[in-house]
This record gives C-alpha cells, structure tokens and sequence, in this order.
C-alpha cells in the first residue's frame, strides 16, 4: 500500500518517510524542492529497498495540488495512507503581514492540505484508508503572534471534524496530532521553555497509531497538560502574557 | 538570522585546548545550504570530532551537515558509493558489513562525517597498505557561495580535487562523495608483537607492511620510553576467528566525552596505566580480533578520554621518514626523560605514500603523543621541543589532530607550505571559508 508524504524534505515529513519506509509502504513525497526528495527517495530506496516517488510542488503557488498528488500516485499501489505534516511559520506573522504573504502561510497550511484531502477522499475511502493532520499548539489559543499560522492550524482542526463528521470509521478513518515544539531548523536557536522532542520519536508513535480508529492527541504528550493550562488561563493573565 | 535558523552556542575542540561561542547554522534542505550572505564568513561541520578547531572558530558561521546524511547511489556490484558528505563513518560501516563491503580507511572516531574525512584526509587502520582517505575517492561535490554545485574528480578540475583533500573544508563545503569500497577480512586475528623501543616498533611495523590492521601502543614514561606493542591485524579464513557485526550506533564514542572532575592522568595515574597496559597488552600472542575493535579502537576509550578531565589533552602527530628515524627515536627518548611530561600514549604506524598540500602523507613511521593538561608550562615546553626535534630529522606534522601547533612551526615544518596556501586561496579568493584551525596556522 501507498502512503503520501506532503513536506518531506526536512523535520517530522522526512522522518515519517523514513519510519514508513522502513515498515515497508510505498511512498509519494511530496515538498517543494526535488533535490531534497530524490535524496530522501534514493535513500530510502537504498537502505530499505522501498519504492518511492517525488513530486516537487511548490504549494505557495500551486493553485490544485490535489489534482498534481492525484495524478503522480498513477502506476503506484493502492492509497492507503495520507500523512500531511506540511507547515511554514514566520518570525513576523504578527499581525503585520501584507496580503502576499498572508496568502502564503494560508495556502501551504491550510488550502494545501485542503485541496489534496478533497482530491484524495475518494480513494482513501475505497481503501478504507488513514488521514492524518496535524496541528499545533500555537492553535489552542489564539496570540499576538503566529497569527496567520494559528488561524490556519484552526482551520486544519475544522477540517478533522468535518471529516469525521462526514465519514463512518469503517470507510475513513481521522487522526489530527497536535504537536508541540520539534527539534527542527524551525526551532533551532530559539530559547523554549521545554525540551523539543525529536522528530523520529514522534514519526515511530504516528507511524505505529496508522491502524488505529479516529483520535485527536497531543504529542509530546505533556503538552496536552500545556494546552489545558493556556486555555484555562483567566483571560487577563493570558492578555499579559508575552506574544 | 532567523531564515538561516542559526543559534549562538558554545562549541569546543575534542581535545578540549579550544572553547569558542559560535553561529551554528543546521541546514536541512539544499537551499538553505546556500542560504547565507554571500559574504558571511562560514564553515562546515561534521560530526565535530576534530581534536582541532577545525568545524568552528574564526569568526565564521558553522554549517552543520548532520541532515544531509543520506546514500544517493549504491552499486552493490562493484562496490561505489555515493554519499552526502554528513553521513557518519560509523553507520556507513554498519550499512556497508552487511552488504559484504567496508571503507578500508577510517578514522578511530566513528562519529567522523565523510565530509571530515576527506576534508582532513585522514588515515585508517594501515595507511602503509591502504593509503588515506582520498585514496578511496573518486569524486565529489562541492559547494561554493552562491554558485551552482560543483562535481569534481581527478580528471575535471583536479586542482580543486587535490586542494580538497586535506583543505580542511576551506575551499568549499563538501556536499556529496563517491567513495570506492572494499571486501573486508572474512575474520581478523590479531598478533602482538612486543618491543623494547621505537625503533624496535619500527623495524616490525616495516616488516608487517601489507596487514589490513597494523599500529604500535607505546609507554610514553620516562622508565621505559617507547617499550610497547605492535598490534598487527591479520586476515584469516578460519571461521573461528570470524568476524562479529559492529556494534550498534549506540555503542559508539560519543562526540563530546564528559570530562572527569579531575585529572586522572597525572604522573602516578599514568604510571599505573602503563602498568596495567604493559602486563595486559605487552605479551607475543594471537587471538581473534572483531571488526568493531579494529575499526573503532576508540569506542572503548570513553573513561580514557574522560580522564583527562577539564584540562584536556593535545595530540601532536609527526611522521618521520625511515632513514631518520632512528636517530628521531633515541632523541625523543632523551628528550622525555630530561623533560618528563605527562605523555598519556603514544601511538605508532606506518605510511608509504606522498604528500600532497597539507596532507599527513610520506614514506615513514609516524607517532601520535597525546600529552595530558598540555597547558602547563612543562607539557607545553615539552611539546615545542617536539616540534623542533621533529623538523630537524625531517618530520611532518599532522594539522588536523595538533591544536598546539603555531603557524611558524607548521610553515617550517611542510615543505610547500606557502604553495599549498596559495591553491587554497585559489579557490577560495575572499577567504569566505575560514575556523579557527584556519586562523590559527594562517591558511
């Protein structure tokens, strides 16, 4: 069976390439540039003889990405699973972006992942396949910075209840992860105030739960406690927290 | 900096002799590899095991390589291999044995990258038999600022290829290599031969040229300067001798050993090492050897490293051609015991090749002194009376595993020193690739 990566080049899409490789899934990668997705795949190829296709989109500028992932997974086993770790977040997404570049925070975390679940649904449910979305904790509530970023992690949680609004167990199954911090280039350097968690530990837990029924968690899992606590937050203390 | 993901942070040398607060950029796609200004001072970095600075330093921002670690090509039938320049020597191993092949030269550290490898061309197990790094390289990538990446081989732009190996990363970041493989020993065993002294070593190391596995162990004190072992490891179709698998990852040396609170390689620590190591180690025998063992001989020198505690230690390696190299060994062994530092081992092994550039390559035996707290005004005096012992019979120094060393000494030292800065300027004009490996020699 074939599992879709979108955002494979790089943090938790390229470990999930490589965790599902390694259980022995076909894969599609999916990122915007080819030279990290052929490095992956000739990778993956070598070490678990796995068979896997790139596509290069650049999702910013893609006006029907699912239409492009639809037709490169042509001449591949069957769809099975459809992982989405895509994301982009900004230094400066707050509250002081220009049109341009709201609409391309919008379009890689929220139409992308959008248009390619629309374009996918009618062969995930017949093979009674896996959705799997991902969120953040930045969208527990929303802050005076990774504005755009949180209203589209917002949306990508509409979205998971949607389709299992929609959808029966028994022909699509639903899993949204909210992540907390990854050690990844998006949060090398910057000073957390937790440890980040490493992305193959993650990609082992997603990887293992593919079989699993429609869930929501947190992962790490002790930021479930974190989101509790800022949504519990009284609203002028959360007012005076730094953004 | 943001777009570029760079942390300040604290960087060190192996050998602990130099500290700085660096920009460390960690790159994961292509892109960002060529991300920065293109008139930022920058270097690539490895695994960071260099005993030098080498990766860090100098004012320049280190780019990381760890995720650019990936096989590209493989042909399992001819033995070529097409690598990032991240990937660790370590885990190639692993990869390799269970496919039947092996890098024949690597580094002790298996945390190494390959990128390191070739950019400090280093030496492995025999380099008398094997040669160093780019013996087994046939091309490789090369990346300079804001240009597209650029293949080189020994036939198209070989001055780049050359100026590469040993380079010390200076004219480029090594992105991707193709190595050539070998079939390693079915099983290894290994023979001790036990000497009185180095020039005993040497005479034994010249005649067992040709074994896969060949390098001294010697007792750096003053008593019995030079009294050791040759370790010569041989090929064997005997399947009780055969080889084990390498140890997983997770056995091997870490990159940063945990100093002890102390220094336990003081006088009385040494000696009782010494001790200890001459009664284990000093005896003719045979035995089967593992693979993991020759290969990564460090992996079991965690608590040996860690004892230098914060003081660190400093390796000086100099390679002394045969006809000298007698008369170098007497005048060592007066030198050790009129000075008496505090030599934690000494290390010896054969080389047969020709030096190129910067390269630790020659025809002769060279020794690795690794001297604990070499800070203190003893081992310091000590080490500079080295440097000039060594030059007088001809020596040649290794940059990469020396931090004591000092631009003069080194530019007395190499012959050629002035024409291989030149070829590195060559490819680099604007000096954009610099450490403080660079800074300190004045490459």
């Amino acid at each position: 069976m074939t599992a879709l990566v979108v955002g494979a080049s790089s943090g938790l899409g390229r470990a999930l390439a490589n965790e599902l490789a390694r259980r022995g899934h076909a894969l599609l990668l999916v990122a915007s540039d080819l030279r990290d997705i052929d490095a992956i795949g000739a990778d993956l190829r070598i070490r678990h003889g796995a068979t896997v296709r790139s596509l290069a989109l650049d999702l910013a500028r893609e006006a029907d990405p699912g239409a492009r992932v639809a037709a490169a997974l042509e001449g591949l086993p069957p769809l099975a699973s459809v992982l989405l770790p895509v994301g982009l977040s900004r230094m400066d997404d707050d509250l002081g972006l220009d049109a341009a570049r709201i609409g391309e925070l919008l379009a890689i975390n929220l139409h992308a992942p959008l248009a390619i679940a629309h374009a996918l649904l009618p062969r995930l449910r017949e093979a009674r396949g896996v959705i799997v979305l991902f969120s953040s904790i930045a969208a527990v509530r929303g802050r005076g910075r990774n504005v755009v970023y949180a209203a589209a992690k917002r949306g990508i949680e509409s979205l998971y209840e949607s389709l299992r609004q929609r959808h029966r167990e028994t022909e699509l199954r639903v899993q949204l992860y909210r992540l907390g911090f990854l050690a990844t280039n998006l949060t090398h350097g910057l000073a957390l105030p937790m440890p980040a968690a490493a992305p193959d530990d993650v990609a082992r837990l997603v990887v293992e739960r593919l079989r699993r029924g429609s869930a929501r968690w947190y992962l790490p899992r002790r930021f479930a406690l974190v989101a509790m606590v800022v949504r519990l937050l009284p609203w002028p203390l959360f007012r005076r927290m730094q953004s | 900096m943001r777009g570029y993901a760079v942390a300040d942070t604290e960087l060190s040398s192996f050998d602990r002799q130099f500290h700085a607060r660096c920009a460390l950029q960690r790159p994961d796609r292509y892109r960002l590899l060529d991300a920065l200004p293109a008139d930022a001072p920058r270097i690539a970095r490895g695994g960071g095991v260099s005993y030098v600075g080498a990766s860090f330093g100098g004012g320049a921002i280190s780019q990381s390589l760890d995720a650019f670690d990936r096989l590209l090509v493989f042909d399992a039938e001819h033995g070529h291999l097409t690598v990032e320049a991240g990937a660790r020597i370590g885990d190639l191993q692993r990869f390799l044995l269970e496919r039947g092949w092996y890098l024949p030269v690597a580094p002790g550290h298996p945390r190494a990258s390959v990128g390191g490898c070739i950019a400090a061309d280093v030496h492995g197990k025999n380099p008398a038999r094997d040669g160093t790094f780019r013996t087994w390289l046939d091309a490789l990538v090369v990346q300079r600022p804001h240009t597209e990446p650029h293949v080189v081989d020994r036939e198209h732009d070989a001055d780049l290829f050359g100026a590469t190996c040993a380079g010390f990363g200076l004219t480029g970041t090594i992105v991707s290599a193709t190595l050539r493989l070998a079939r390693p020993p079915r099983a290894l065993v290994l023979r001790r031969v036990p000497v009185a002294n180095l020039a005993a070593a040497a005479r034994v190391l010249r005649e067992a040229a040709n074994a896969p596995v060949l390098y001294g162990w010697h007792d750096g004190g003053a008593a019995h300067f030079g009294r050791g072992v040759v370790n010569i490891g041989l090929a064997s179709d005997d399947d009780r001798d055969r080889v084990d698998a390498l140890p997983p990852a997770s056995a091997d040396l870490p990159a940063r050993v945990a100093p002890l609170p102390f220094t336990a390689w003081n006088r009385a620590g040494l000696a009782a090492a010494n001790r200890w190591l001459d009664w284990r180690w000093c005896r003719a025998g045979q035995a089967p050897m593992t693979l993991g063992d020759a290969l990564f001989p460090l992996n079991r020198a965690r608590l040996y490293f860690a004892g230098f505690g914060h003081a660190g230690m400093a390796e000086a390696q100099w390679l002394v051609p045969h006809p000298r190299f007698e008369a170098f060994a007497t005048a060592l062994a007066d030198l050790v015991a009129r000075t008496r530092p505090r030599i934690a081992l000494i290390a010896s092994k054969l080389f047969a090749g020709t030096a190129d550039g910067f390269s630790f390559d020659g025809n002769g035996v060279a020794l690795a002194i690794q001297v604990a707290a070499p800070a203190a005004h003893g081992e310091r005096a000590f080490l500079e009376a080295l440097a000039e012992l060594a030059i007088a019979h001809d020596g040649r120094p290794n940059l990469i595993k020396d931090s004591t060393l000092e631009a003069s000494v080194a530019r007395r030292a190499i012959g050629g020193f002035e024409a291989a800065r030149a070829r590195l300027a060559r490819h680099d004009p604007q000096r954009l690739h610099t450490s403080e490996l660079a800074r300190r020699l004045a490459l």
